[in-house]
């Protein structure tokens, strides 16, 4: 009988550590153990799950806890990122304390996230995103959703390095992969042994 | 090119949206005639001025957003969410709904 076997899209990109001797100012870097959940409040129970969470509910500014960060994605409706593996409880967690208020919906598959870092981090995402991201205007804390290189994305500044979390749907990580590796080409950053 | 101001996530790029149409068109009654079934499906009016219209923000939050737009000039009015009534401009009267046809 087949097995079945997990696939992560990015699998074969091995981790770039910044101190690669890259002079380019970028350092691309797939963020695997992570969990993903999407949570939806019940019609009127908006406030009583942010409260119950502990999170806030402001368009474009993640809320940072102890054991995830929740990016706001629209009124009512948040994406938590865990630094708990997946398979390690974290949705079926969140899914017991919002009983009767919400809802919850898996994402660790479907999500793949990529970390942009370095002095070039700003500049190569301008290169496709549409958002402002100047230091006047974004600061660690910021999230978005918007759509780069015709994928949506969701975009969190993670600090002021800066470092920023695309994640991305799995089935277009790759594409989505390609278009920023051969975009950070332009400023230098070459693939070498990395990814394909 | 538009730059819209979504609602919940603020200005963004015409590219994010998907235009969906008119937002006044109102659906008839259950047991409302084929004909008022078939304009309200079919027939849409093609003003040439200011235009209360649907832009779905597909590429961020994917809320509905209604938008006060002027077909001849791009120039947008106002903008908010699905449930709100939008005035045109000039007038404090909310934008004109289309009359339910005589059954
Ligand atoms: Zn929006």
């Amino acid at each position: 009988m087949t097995e079945f076997q997990t696939i992560h899209p990015l699998g074969d990109v091995p981790p770039q550590s910044v101190e690669s001797g890259d002079t380019s100012g970028i350092t691309l870097n797939v963020r695997h153990e992570i969990s993903m959940v999407q949570i939806f409040a019940r019609n009127g129970r908006e406030m009583e799950l942010a409260k119950k969470l502990n999170i806030e509910g402001v368009p474009g500014r993640a809320s940072e806890t102890r054991s995830f960060t929740a990016f706001p994605l629209a009124p009512g409706q948040w994406m938590l990122v865990s630094k708990n593996a997946p398979g390690s409880g974290f949705g079926t967690g969140i899914a017991k304390k919002l009983k009767g208020i919400g809802y919850v919906s898996e994402q660790s598959d479907s999500r793949v996230c990529i970390r942009v870092s370095g002095s070039q981090a700003r500049e190569l995402l301008a290169r496709g995103c549409r958002l402002d991201l100047h230091q006047s205007v974004a600061s660690k804390g910021f999230c978005a959703q918007t759509p780069m290189a015709q994928v949506g994305v969701l975009l969190h500044q993670v600090n002021d390095g800066p470092t920023y979390d695309l994640y991305v749907y799995s089935g277009f990580a790759r594409s989505f992969w390609e278009w920023l590796a051969h975009t950070a080409g332009q400023f230098g950053y070459s693939r070498g042994g990395r990814g394909h | 090119m538009h730059r819209i101001d979504c609602p919940w996530c603020g200005t963004r790029d015409e590219a994010e949206f998907q235009y969906q149409g008119d937002a006044t068109v109102v659906r008839p009654d259950p047991d409302a005639s084929e004909e008022a079934f078939f304009r309200y499906v079919y027939l849409r009016e093609n003003p040439k001025g200011w235009h209360t219209e649907w832009w779905h923000h597909v590429g961020g939050c994917r809320q509905w957003v209604k938008v006060v737009r002027n077909t001849l000039t791009h120039e947008i009015f106002a903008t908010g969410r699905a449930q709100e009534d939008l005035p045109l401009p000039g007038t404090r009267a909310k934008p004109r709904r289309r009359t339910r046809p005589k059954q």
